[in-house]
C-alpha cells in the first residue's frame, strides 16, 4: 500500500470519528468518536514516518505519546462522566445546560 | 525688559485672569472684578512697554511641522500691531473700569468680567499673531467671545437671538475666509505672515493675478462678516442687545476692528489684487452711505451708534482699498477711541433712564448728566469730523487718498457719507441735549465715578489723538502726506453743512423735529425699514432655509428613518439569528470548525 | 500477495469498526466497533513495520481504554434504557461536515506530491531497542513529562470521581 492509501484511510477514519462525535448525544459515544479521530492522527504519523521521514523512531514515539495522552484523557473524561451521572442522573450532552445563558 | 516677557504679559495676563476668575472666584464677584482689572492694567502697561521698544523682528515658535508646511505660533511686532495692541488694551481697560459701575448690581458679574478678559486675550493674540492660521484661530475666538457677551443676558430671548445671529452671520463670512486661507496654503505652502507679504518674495510676486483676486475676495468675505459690511452687516445693530459696555468694546477696538485689522495685515495682498480692491472699495462706499442713511432716521441711540460704526468701518475699508495703509490705521485708531467714548456716554444715559430712545432721554433731562453730555458732544464732534478733533484728521486722510488716486466717484460717495454722518450725529446730540420740553425731574440721576473716569480719558483721546497722525505714520514706516488748508476745505464744508441742516431740523427753537428726509416719503420708508435688507433675508434666505428644512425633514422621516429603522432591525434580527449559532452546543462548534478547516484546505491547497 | 490481502483486511476492519462506532445507536455496539477499529489499526501499524507500537495499541487501547469505557457505560447508563431517538437534522449536519472534510483532505492528498524515501529504513532500526534508546536519551524530557501528566490525570480522576463526604 502506498502512502496516499494510508492517508486516505486515516482521513476516512477521522471523518467517521467526526460523525460519531457530532451526531450522538451520549457523552460516551462522543468520547468514542474523539478516540477514533485521535487514532486517525496516529495512523497519519506512522505512515509519514514510514514513507517520508528517514528517522525510524520519531513517528513511533509520537504515537506512543498519543496513546499515553489518550489514556490520561480517558481517565479524566470517564471520571467526569461518573460525576455528571451522579449529579444529574443523565449523561446527555444536550441536557447539561446549567451554564447556558 | 525682555520683549518675549512683555508680549507674554500683554496677551497672557487677560487669559490668566479669565481662568482664575472662572475657576476660583465664581462666588466672589468683587475679587473677580479686581483680578480682571489688575490683569488688564498689566496688559496695558506691557503693551505700552512694547510700543516704546519699537518694532522688532517677529518671534516665532514652531508649533508642528507636517511635510514642508510649518505651523508656528508667535508674535509679529510691527508698527501696526504694536499701536493697535495698545489701543485694544487701553480701551478694554477703560471699558472694564466703566463696567464696574455699569454692571455693579448684575448677578453674573464674575462671568461678565471673565468673558471680557477672555475677549481681550483673543483680540490681543489676534493682533499680534505671526501665523495666518494662528490669526484665524484667534479670529474665531474673538467671534466666540462676542457671541458670549452679546448673549450675556441670555434669559432675554432677543439677546440670545442676537448672539446667535451675530455668530451665524460672521460664520458665513468665516467660511469664505477659511477657504481663502487654505488657498494661500496651497499656493504658498506657508502661513508665515511676514514671508507671505514680503515685497520681494511674497505671495503677490508668485501667483497669477486671478488667483490673487480670488484669495483677496474670499478673505474680504470674512472681513465683510466680521466688520459688518453690506450684505453681512445686519448682525451688528442687533448685537446692541448685549450690555452697553460690551457694545462699546465690540464696536471700537475688538470684534469689528478685527476685520479691518486683518485687511491691514494683508494690505500688500489687496494692493496686488487690483480688481478685488476695487470691489472692496465699491462695497465699502455703498455700506458707508447705506448705514448712514439708516442712522438718520432711527430713534434708538445705540442703533444709531451701531449704524454709524458700520459706516465708519466702511470708511476704513475704503481707505485701505484705495491704497492708503496709513489712513486706514489712523481712522481705525481714532474711531476706536471716539466710538468707545460715544458708547460709554450712551451707557450712562441708559444706566440712568433705562431707555435707549433718544427723544425720551432728552425729555427726561439727559442734559443734566454733565459728563455724559460733554462726552457725547466731544465724541459726536469727533465722529462727525469737526476740526480739530480726531475724526476730522483721519477722515481727511481718507478723502485725500481718494482724491489723489482719482477715485472721483468714490470720493463723492465718501463726502456724501461724511455729510450724513455729521447730520445724524448732531441730530442725536440735539435730540438729547436740546429737547423740546423737559418733564419734571422726579429723580436726580447719578454718574458713578468709575463710569466717569473712562469717559474723561477717552474724551481726552478723542480731542488730541488727531494730532498724532505723523507719529502713527512713522510707526508704520510711512510718511504722512502734507495737507494744506485749502485741501481741507471741502471736508470742513461738508461737515458744516451737515451740522447746519441738523440744527435747522432739530436744534433751533421751534424746530420741526423731523428730518428733511421725512418730506420724501419713499426714501424715508426705505431708510426706516433699513433698506428692507432684513426683510429681504427673511423672505428669501430664511424662507428658503425653511423650505429646505421641510424637504430634508420629509426625507428624514420618510426615507432615512425607515431605512435606518430597517437597518437597525436587520442588525437586531441578525444578532438574534447569530446567537443561535452560539448555543453552547459544542458538537455544532466542532462541525463548523471542521468545515472551515476543509474550506481553508481547499482554498489554499 | 497474501501480505497485501492481509493489509486490506486490516483496512476493512478499521473502516467497518469505525462505521459501527459512528452510526450505532447502542453505546455498547459503538464500543465494540471502537475495539474492532483499534484492532485493525494495530494491524496497520504492524504492516508499517512497528510491532512494538502495534502491541502497545492492543494492550493500552483495547485492553485498557476500551474496557474502561465499558465500565463507565455500565456505571452510568442502564443498559435496558432505550436510547433516545436520533436528531435527524443533527446527524445530517454531522455527516455533511464529515463528507466535506473527507473530500477536502482527499483532494489535498491527491494534489500533493510527497517526497518518497526510496527504501524504508532497515528492520533493525525499527527495533524496540532503538526505540527505547531514543526515548531515554533524545526524547527523555517528553517521556518524563508524559509520565507526570499520567500521574496528574490519575490523581485528578480520583479526585473528581470520588464520593463527596456529606
Amino acid at each position: 500500500m502506498t502512502l496516499e492509501a494510508y492517508l486516505i484511510v486515516a482521513a476516512a477514519l477521522f471523518a467517521l470519528g467526526l460523525i460519531g462525535a457530532m451526531s450522538h448525544r451520549n457523552l460516551i459515544a462522543l468520547l468514542i468518536g474523539i478516540e477514533l479521530m485521535m487514532n486517525a492522527a496516529s495512523l497519519n504519523l506512522m505512515a509519514f514516518n514510514r514513507f517520508v521521514v528517514a528517522d525510524p523512531t520519531v513517528g513511533q514515539i509520537f504515537v506512543l505519546i498519543i496513546i499515553g495522552l489518550a489514556a490520561a484523557e480517558v481517565a479524566i473524561f470517564l471520571s467526569i462522566i461518573l460525576r455528571l451521572y451522579r449529579a444529574y442522573r443523565d449523561i446527555d450532552a444536550e441536557k447539561l445546560t446549567e451554564l447556558s445563558g | 525688559m525682555d520683549t518675549l516677557l512683555l508680549i507674554l504679559l500683554t496677551t497672557g495676563a487677560p487669559l490668566a485672569c479669565f481662568v482664575i476668575a472662572l475657576l476660583f472666584l465664581v462666588q466672589r464677584p468683587r475679587a473677580a472684578q479686581g483680578t480682571v482689572l489688575f490683569g488688564s492694567a498689566v496688559s496695558v502697561i506691557s503693551a505700552i512697554g512694547l510700543l516704546l521698544q519699537g518694532a522688532v523682528a517677529p518671534l516665532r515658535f514652531l508649533w508642528f511641522q507636517s511635510g514642508g508646511i510649518q505651523l508656528q505660533f508667535g508674535f509679529l511686532l510691527d508698527g501696526a500691531s504694536l499701536m493697535f495692541g495698545v489701543v485694544v488694551a487701553l480701551i478694554t481697560a477703560c471699558i472694564m473700569l466703566y463696567s464696574t459701575g455699569y454692571m455693579a448690581r448684575d448677578p453674573g458679574k464674575t462671568r461678565y468680567f471673565a468673558l471680557l478678559s477672555f475677549f481681550a486675550w483673543s483680540m490681543l493674540s489676534f493682533v499680534y499673531a505671526v501665523d495666518l492660521l494662528q490669526a484665524f484661530i484667534f479670529w474665531e475666538l474673538v467671534g466666540l467671545s462676542s457671541f458670549f457677551l452679546i448673549g450675556f443676558w441670555f434669559e432675554k430671548p432677543e439677546a440670545a437671538g442676537a448672539a446667535r445671529k451675530a455668530f451665524l452671520m460672521t460664520r458665513i463670512g468665516d467660511v469664505g475666509l477659511f477657504i481663502g486661507i487654505l488657498l494661500i496654503l496651497q499656493l504658498a505652502q506657508s502661513f508665515d505672515l511676514p514671508g507671505l507679504l514680503d515685497p520681494q518674495s511674497g505671495l503677490a510676486t508668485r501667483v497669477s493675478p486671478d488667483a490673487l483676486n480670488a484669495i483677496a475676495l474670499l478673505i474680504f468675505i470674512g472681513i465683510m462678516g466680521k466688520s459688518a459690511q453690506f450684505p453681512l452687516h445686519t448682525w451688528l445693530p442687533d448685537a446692541m442687545e448685549g450690555p452697553t459696555p460690551v457694545s462699546a468694546l465690540l464696536h471700537s477696538a475688538t470684534m469689528v476692528a478685527a476685520g479691518v485689522f486683518l485687511m491691514i495685515r494683508l494690505h500688500p495682498l489687496f494692493m496686488a489684487a487690483q480688481d478685488a480692491a476695487l470691489i472692496v472699495l465699491t462695497l465699502a462706499t455703498f455700506t458707508a452711505i447705506l448705514s448712514s442713511t439708516i442712522a438718520m432716521v432711527d430713534s434708538d441711540m445705540k442703533k444709531v451708534l451701531a449704524y454709524s460704526s458700520i459706516s465708519q468701518l466702511g470708511f476704513m475699508l475704503m481707505a485701505l482699498a484705495a491704497g492708503s495703509l496709513f489712513a486706514g490705521v489712523f481712522h481705525l485708531i481714532t474711531h476706536a477711541v471716539f466710538k468707545a467714548l460715544l458708547f460709554l456716554c450712551s451707557g450712562i444715559y441708559i444706566h440712568a433712564y433705562h431707555t435707549n430712545h433718544m427723544v425720551e432721554i432728552g425729555r427726561r433731562g439727559g442734559r443734566r448728566l454733565k459728563t455724559a453730555t460733554l462726552g457725547l458732544l466731544i465724541g459726536g464732534a469727533a465722529l462727525a469730523g469737526v476740526p480739530p478733533l480726531a475724526g476730522f484728521w483721519s477722515k481727511e486722510e481718507i478723502f485725500a487718498q481718494l482724491g489723489r488716486d482719482g477715485f472721483t466717484l468714490y470720493m463723492g460717495g465718501a463726502f456724501l457719507a461724511a455729510f450724513l454722518t455729521a447730520y445724524y450725529t448732531f441730530r442725536m446730540i440735539f435730540l438729547i441735549a436740546k429737547p423740546d420740553r423737559i418733564r419734571a425731574a422726579d429723580d436726580s440721576p447719578s454718574e458713578p465715578l468709575a463710569m466717569k473716569i473712562p469717559v474723561w480719558l477717552l474724551a481726552l483721546g478723542a480731542i488730541v489723538l488727531g494730532l498724532f497722525g505723523r507719529n502713527i505714520a512713522s510707526g508704520l514706516g510711512l510718511i504722512a502726506p502734507h495737507h494744506t488748508f485749502a485741501s481741507m476745505l471741502p471736508a470742513i464744508g461738508v461737515v458744516i453743512l451737515g451740522i447746519a441742516i441738523a440744527y435747522f431740523d432739530y436744534g433751533r427753537d421751534n424746530a420741526p423735529r423731523t428730518g428733511f428726509i421725512g418730506k420724501i416719503a419713499p426714501l424715508n420708508a426705505l431708510f426706516v425699514n433699513k433698506w428692507y435688507i432684513d426683510d429681504f433675508y427673511r423672505v428669501t434666505l430664511v424662507a428658503m432655509t425653511h423650505a429646505l428644512s421641510r424637504v430634508l425633514h420629509w426625507v428624514e422621516t420618510h426615507i432615512l428613518d425607515n431605512n435606518y429603522d430597517r437597518f437597525g432591525l436587520g442588525i437586531l434580527r441578525t444578532g438574534a439569528k447569530s446567537t443561535r449559532i452560539q448555543n453552547g452546543w459544542m458538537q455544532l462548534y466542532l462541525g463548523w470548525a471542521i468545515l472551515v478547516l476543509a474550506v481553508v484546505a481547499l482554498v489554499l491547497g | 500477495m497474501l501480505e497485501q490481502s492481509v493489509v486490506y483486511l486490516f483496512v476493512a476492519l478499521v473502516l467497518i469498526g469505525g462505521c459501527m462506532a459512528a452510526f450505532s445507536r447502542q453505546v455498547l455496539y459503538a464500543i465494540i466497533g471502537l475495539g474492532i477499529s483499534l484492532l485493525g489499526l494495530a494491524g496497520l501499524f504492524l504492516s508499517l513495520g512497528s510491532p512494538f507500537v502495534a502491541a502497545m495499541q492492543v494492550l493500552i487501547y483495547i485492553g485498557g481504554i476500551t474496557v474502561a469505557i465499558v465500565f463507565a457505560m455500565m456505571l452510568s447508563i442502564a443498559m435496558s434504557v432505550r436510547p433516545p431517538d436520533p436528531d435527524v437534522r443533527k446527524s445530517m449536519f454531522a455527516i455533511g461536515c464529515a463528507v466535506v472534510f473527507f473530500f477536502a483532505v482527499a483532494y489535498l492528498i491527491r494534489d500533493t506530491s510527497f517526497p518518497q524515501v526510496a527504501s524504508p529504513a532497515s528492520e533493525k532500526a525499527w527495533s524496540v531497542g532503538a526505540l527505547g534508546h531514543a526515548l531515554l536519551t533524545h526524547y527523555n524530557l517528553v517521556f518524563e513529562t508524559l509520565s507526570l501528566v499520567l500521574l496528574l490525570a490519575i490523581i485528578g480522576a480520583i479526585l473528581i470521581a470520588r464520593k463527596e463526604k456529606t
